[in-house]
């Protein structure tokens, strides 16, 4: 018998789980404007001589128009995600909305009712089960690991997760007050917007899809890093404690991954391509050489999207994911390691085999 | 395999004592686990259905902090042979209880997760502002563990009907001239169309109904019925439209009527306090919310 694993764990096709899960299709909505680091630095209120660029590999992000909201980017990456499949959004039985931000005008962000129930409207998705949900960064692989598990057992067939980040604004409200790096809305000036949607669907027999899903929650540091409507503002503000995080995380993580790749026979060597979350190049890059020191060996690609895009928070897996499926730079059988990290303190892991996502994902119908 | 209701615990507050929807559910939370005789680090999975919380904030999961506070796990060191608890909120309104309840249940149902505690408070975050915030300061937690038996939830429905969606809308805004020195505020303004109540009714009453018959159940099989608590018609509202009779509806505590994503944890410890649970084979959930949503399930579990 296996020991219990720290992380809630649930593997693919199993005794107890008839059905494999796998990643169908993949689709992402990127506003057109784009925002250099050296043109938001420029905004700052005041003289900050900070060089984000240099500290943080980043280097621009896209911004919303003023038609874009939180809304519109879910439901462009919606239609583009199921663009990309075999199905319609009549054949969904469920649609998540995992977005932090939810602004369905201006600054307008809505309660009630929830986001996924606008995005299945307008999808077609009318007969579907649809319900928000709320991880911070790891929403939409919460999401995924939610869908797993009823996919797993048999109580559904397909369903998609999506968000729509309209996240860049809180950089603009960081910009007023910035002065120093010290500063806890610094990590603000890294954020920048996106939609994405992932469809995960019963993966037919000989298909191995999705191997294992994990996640779990380092509580102690749940106050990190909180993100709430500004006082005195339109929008929203987020403080981080930064270096914190990234030293609660390069100690925590490391083990959590250890544990469950050896009790699933795997090696981070045979792991062809990490998507860790994206904070920053120097984030990235660090916590790649921490893992490897820690298991001795190191995933043989490492993807890295933060330069071009910023951290578009809970989309950021998927819009890297999305990157490299269209720049075809995976294989047929590559394992993947989706990996999140997010205030919370969250860590979670989703470990897949590409099957023909990579085959498919270039054809639009 | 199937589920078991172990505890439930709620927490109400008033405006004027400031307490928050964390402090609330925390309270709740701590005190379903001392009624289950349970450590929080029991706890492999906890879910936060509650919508309205202290300064609106929208990360990180309500969840995680709740976790925090009642100490489930809170180490960053992995301990061999034992489980961590992972933590995140839902976003379903009226329905979130029941949306959370449907993710436990498989989790816990199927063995990966051997307890998963729901939480869900609500309390107006901001009252000087707020327009119209309409629902009761409280909170609660239910707990939920693994069996061997077949009991637990037997079928869990969820239905939209957003013809009417526009009829029940929460928003969060900007007010430039709001505040105490009109310096601008993000207020919370609440949209309830005179129509919503009444459809809310008609509308679970239809969806219990057919969901009773897809099962080939009678209103007559219900031993007992859990509803929502908001709107505050809702509940009797709702067990004359399936048939249920009035004195099959558990009286929840004046303070908790009103109670917006915690309502059916409330009606559930009113069962508990009663007996009725304990008493009733056959528990019919039903819930609603914004969307308009429906919530409706069948728990099934050896009468006490």
């Amino acid at each position: 018998m296996q020991p219990t694993p720290w992380m809630l764990v649930e593997s693919g096709r199993s005794a107890d789980a008839p059905f494999a899960a796998r990643f169908e299709s993949v689709g992402v909505k990127l506003p057109d404007h784009v925002v250099s680091t050296r043109e938001l630095m420029a905004s700052t209120r005041h003289h900050t001589r900070i060089d984000l660029e240099r500290l943080t590999g980043i280097h621009e992000r896209r911004v919303c128009a003023p038609d874009e909201t939180s809304l519109t980017l879910a439901i462009d990456a919606a239609r583009d995600c199921l663009a990309r499949s075999r199905y319609t959004g009549a054949e969904l039985d469920v649609v998540i909305d995992a977005s932090i931000t939810r602004y369905v005008d201006g600054s307008t962000h809505r309660f009630e009712p929830p986001l996924s129930l606008t995005v299945k409207e307008a999808i077609g998705a009318r007969t579907a089960i649809n319900f928000d949900i709320s991880n911070a960064c790891a929403g939409m692989l919460t999401g995924v690991f939610i869908l797993h598990d009823m996919i797993r057992r048999g109580a559904i067939r397909r369903g998609m997760v999506v968000s729509g980040e309209r996240i860049s604004g809180l950089g603009s409200n960081a910009a007023r007050s910035i002065r120093s790096i010290l500063s806890l809305q610094l990590a603000s000036l890294t954020l920048g917007d996106a939609g994405a949607a992932v469809i995960v669907d019963r993966a037919p027999e000989g298909i191995k899809g999705i191997l294992l899903t994990g996640f779990t929650t380092l509580a102690e540091h749940s106050r990190l890093c909180v993100g709430l409507p500004a006082l005195h503002h339109p929008g929203a503000v987020m403080f981080t404690r930064a270096r914190k995080i990234h030293d609660v995380a390069m100690q925590g993580g490391p083990p959590l991954i250890e544990e469950i790749l050896e009790q699933n026979g795997l090696s981070l060597g045979e792991i062809d391509w990490l998507i860790p979350h994206q904070t920053s190049v120097r984030a990235i890059r660090a916590g790649e050489r921490v893992l490897s020191e820690r298991l001795g060996e190191r995933p043989k690609n490492v993807v890295v999207t933060v330069d071009k895009y910023g951290n578009t928070a809970s989309t950021t897996l998927f819009v890297a994911l999305h990157r490299y499926l269209t720049e075809r730079q995976f294989h047929s059988g590559d394992k993947i390691l989706l990996l999140s990290v997010a205030s919370g303190l969250q860590v979670g892991v989703v470990l897949f085999e590409l099957d023909d996502l990579e085959v498919n994902h270039g054809h639009v119908h | 395999m199937g589920t078991c209701i172990e505890a439930v615990a709620t927490a109400h507050g008033h405006h004027r004592l400031r307490r928050g929807a964390l402090h609330l559910t925390d309270i709740a939370a701590k005190a379903c686990l001392q009624r289950a005789h349970h450590r929080a680090d029991q706890l492999d999975l906890l879910i936060n259905a509650g919508l309205y919380k202290n300064g609106n904030a929208a990360e990180p999961a309500l969840a995680s902090i709740i976790q925090e506070d009642i100490g489930a796990n809170v180490g960053t060191h992995v301990i061999a042979g034992h489980h961590g608890t992972f933590s995140f909120d839902i976003l379903n309104g009226g329905c979130g209880m029941l949306t959370a309840a449907l993710l436990v249940d498989g989790f816990v149902g199927h063995g990966s997760a051997r307890h998963g505690m729901i939480v869900a408070g609500d309390v107006d975050p901001s009252p000087r502002t707020s327009h119209r915030f309409p629902f009761a300061p409280a909170a609660g937690a239910v707990l939920i563990g693994h069996t061997d038996n077949s009991y637990g939830f037997e079928k869990i429905e969820l239905r939209t009907f957003s013809e009417h969606a526009s009829l029940f809308e929460i928003r969060l805004e900007w007010e430039p001239e709001a505040g105490l020195l009109h310096r601008g505020r993000n207020v919370i303004e609440v949209a309830e169309d005179p129509r919503f109540a009444t459809l809310c009714t008609e509308l679970a009453s239809h969806t219990a109904t057919m969901f009773l018959e897809s099962l080939g159940l009678h209103a007559d099989a219900i031993d007992l019925l859990i509803a929502s608590q908001y709107p505050r018609s809702f509940a009797l509202g709702v067990a004359q439209g399936i048939g249920i009779p009035a004195a099959r509806v558990p009286i929840v505590a004046r303070e908790l009527a009103a109670t917006h994503t915690a309502g059916p944890i409330a009606a559930l410890e009113a069962a508990f306090v009663s007996g009725q649970f304990g008493r009733a084979r056959r528990t019919l959930f039903v819930t609603v919310g914004a969307g308009i949503t429906v919530g409706v399930a069948l728990f099934v579990h050896p009468v006490s």
